[in-house]
């Protein structure tokens, strides 16, 4: 079983490092982000910097010392889901040219070929997530650029949970978007889905902006939606627990409920577009 | 028919096999034939007549819904797994990997049959070099000619050794050269691996020039099974034609008094005779009409071809091309899905 797997994937990266183009690509825009957006929109300039400024923003970011820092948290969202969302397009392009078919006419085990997919597919999500953090603390060294400051003493515990965060999410939204890709047999009709989904998502999330000031209706949405509880993972982690109403492992808890039922709904529309008709 | 059955054990046994997509359109009605060990079997039919339905149901890709298939032992609807170890599959479309090597390709087709890299080596380096494939072996599948996929394709179904190898269409696109071509190949597999062959295609000499045994399939049916040979026998065999110019004499009751003719048509001073076989029964044609004092002058043998066997079992001509396209786009399932569908 471990060869047959080991040969899915090895087509799988095949394809992908010879595609250099798109690496770059798919790793441009959150760079961008970083690079221009986040430098130009730091909102610390305009509370100041007197301690009870300092004070109030901290507050409004929850626990972030500034804009910046808070938003590339943020980004580990974004990115999560702008990069999962050519999951399902490999998907697709397989049942077009037929190497689906050829795949299921061999022994392969349906969870295999499944696993293949979702694991590499998964990969390239949690890939460039690790790359913006990394940069974003980077960035704090870089003269001339605002970096990411974290608050709190992280420990080996706060990496861990900010790892299975980033995993986690990886997977959920990974899994989302191979169902749509193993639901439809059209790149067309794929991403006319994907895209109206994919604003929401963000929209509906803490990832880019600070959750206080939203009516109350949005925030109750804000709070469970996926993104917002990898991220607020993650912030607690950096920014400090007294912030959060909740200690991290119920953000944790409640990411892995959502990659629970997105792994089953891929599960389900995979095994229902391999099996004989 | 009387040559359905072929000697010896068959690798290949369907007993009444059909589907029904959706309950509705009924594709293939009820299909009975089998296969013997190193055959050569064409399945040939217009497009649309059920061909690729047939051929997916016994590569597992379809289920059935009525009947059963045996390959090579295994029943095709509860041993699925099973079968698809035994079996090699080509299909219509390429479908190696454009983006990887000819090499790479095949060492993914035997990792899909549980073999690591080392243990296909020796398989696949032996198959590069029977479909001249060898120098090729290490380029990307995307700048490959459309006779080398093809080839690639067969060297792909092959590496782990299967017992029956599935062609489904496999020479469609090629030119006529590359045809011949891929049927070489073809040949040369069958002789050197002892595999089995089961093919559809809507070619004729395709059958003619390849197959052992074909069975003839339209409208979800087959309508005639059996060689070439009997086959044409079927439909009145060989017409040896007699041009006998300025001769005075009517020959139509001297040529009908030889032993093995079946009929004599005269037209002028063209006579047809039919008959089963015309070996041996030229000379006594001659010698008969000498005996009546006529020199035939040109004599041809015209053997029967299977697009008239086609014509005169359903009583319309074979069309090799745009026949009946309507349902052509049914008969693949997962082809109709992936292409049309949502």
């Amino acid at each position: 079983m471990l060869v047959e797997l080991f040969a899915l994937l090895k087509r799988e990266y095949l394809r992908w490092v010879r595609a250099p183009m798109w690496i770059v690509a798919g790793l441009m825009t959150p760079i961008l982000y970083l690079l221009l957006f986040g430098q130009a929109f730091n909102l610390g300039a305009l509370v100041g910097s007197s301690p009870q400024g300092e004070a109030a923003l901290r507050a409004a970011l929850w626990g972030a010392p500034d804009y910046f820092s808070y938003f590339a948290v943020g980004m580990v969202g974004l990115v999560a889901v702008t990069s999962a969302l050519f999951a399902g397009t490999g998907v697709i392009f397989d049942k077009q040219l037929g190497i689906m078919q050829r795949t299921i006419a061999t022994p392969v085990r349906r969870s295999t070929i499944f696993s293949s997919i979702l694991l590499f597919r998964g990969f390239l999500v949690v890939l460039p997530i690790f790359i913006v953090l990394g940069l974003a603390l980077a960035f704090a060294h870089v003269p001339g650029l605002v970096g990411m400051t974290v608050t709190q003493n992280v420990g080996a515990l706060g990496v861990g949970a900010v790892i299975l965060a980033v995993f986690i999410l990886a997977i959920a939204f990974t899994s989302l978007f191979l169902a749509f890709g193993f639901l439809f047999s059209r790149v067309e009709s794929y991403f006319g889905v994907v895209n109206l989904l994919n604003l929401p998502l963000l929209f509906t999330s803490n990832a880019l902006y600070p959750v206080g000031t939203e009516p109350g209706w949005l925030q109750n949405i804000t709070a469970y939606n996926p993104i917002s509880l990898a991220v607020d993972v993650m912030r607690e982690t950096f920014f400090g627990s007294s912030y959060y109403p909740h200690p991290v492992y119920v953000y944790l808890l409640g990411l892995l409920a959502w990659a629970v039922g997105l792994v089953a709904l891929a599960l389900f529309l995979a095994a229902r577009a391999l099996r004989t008709k | 028919m009387n040559s359905a059955r072929p000697p010896g054990e068959a690798v290949i046994q369907v007993e009444d096999l059909g589907k029904t997509y959706g309950g509705k359109l009924e594709a293939v009605k009820g299909v009975s034939f089998e296969v013997a060990p190193g055959e050569i079997f064409g399945f040939l039919g217009p497009n649309g007549a059920g061909k690729t339905t047939t051929v997916s149901m016994l590569t597992t890709l379809l289920t059935p819904t009525r009947g059963r298939a045996m390959v090579a032992g295994l029943d095709v609807a509860t041993q699925a797994a099973q079968v698809r170890r035994e079996i090699g599959l080509v299909f219509q479309d390429s479908t190696a990997d454009g983006e990887l090597t000819g090499r790479e390709n095949l060492i993914l087709a035997g990792g899909l049959f549980g073999m690591t890299p080392a243990e296909c080596r020796a398989p696949i380096e032996m198959l590069l070099a029977r479909m001249d494939l060898a120098d090729a072996g290490d380029r990307r599948v995307k700048g490959y000619s459309g006779g080398m996929k093809r080839r690639l394709e067969l060297a792909v179904a092959m590496v782990h050794t299967p017992k029956i190898l599935f062609l489904d269409e496999p020479t469609i696109g090629l030119d006529p050269q590359g045809r011949a071509g891929f049927w070489r190949y073809i040949q040369e597999l069958r002789r050197e691996q002892q595999v089995t062959i089961f093919m559809t295609t809507h070619y004729l000499d395709e059958v003619e020039n390849l197959c052992d045994r074909i069975a003839i399939i339209d409208h979800g049916r087959i309508i005639a099974t059996g060689t070439n040979d009997a086959l044409k026998e079927k439909v009145g065999g060989d017409v040896v034609e007699l041009r006998t110019p300025g001769a005075a004499r009517d020959l139509t009751e001297t040529l009908r008094g030889v032993p093995g003719v079946r009929e004599v048509r005269r037209e002028g001073d063209l006579y047809q005779v039919k008959c089963s076989r015309a070996e041996g029964l030229v000379s006594a044609l001659v010698m008969a009409c000498d005996g009546a004092g006529v020199t035939p002058e040109g004599i041809t043998v015209k053997r029967p071809s299977i697009d008239r066997v086609f014509l005169e079992l359903t009583g319309k001509a074979y069309r090799e091309e745009g026949y009946d396209d309507g349902r052509a786009a049914q008969a693949s399932a997962f082809g109709a899905r992936a292409r049309g569908g949502r």
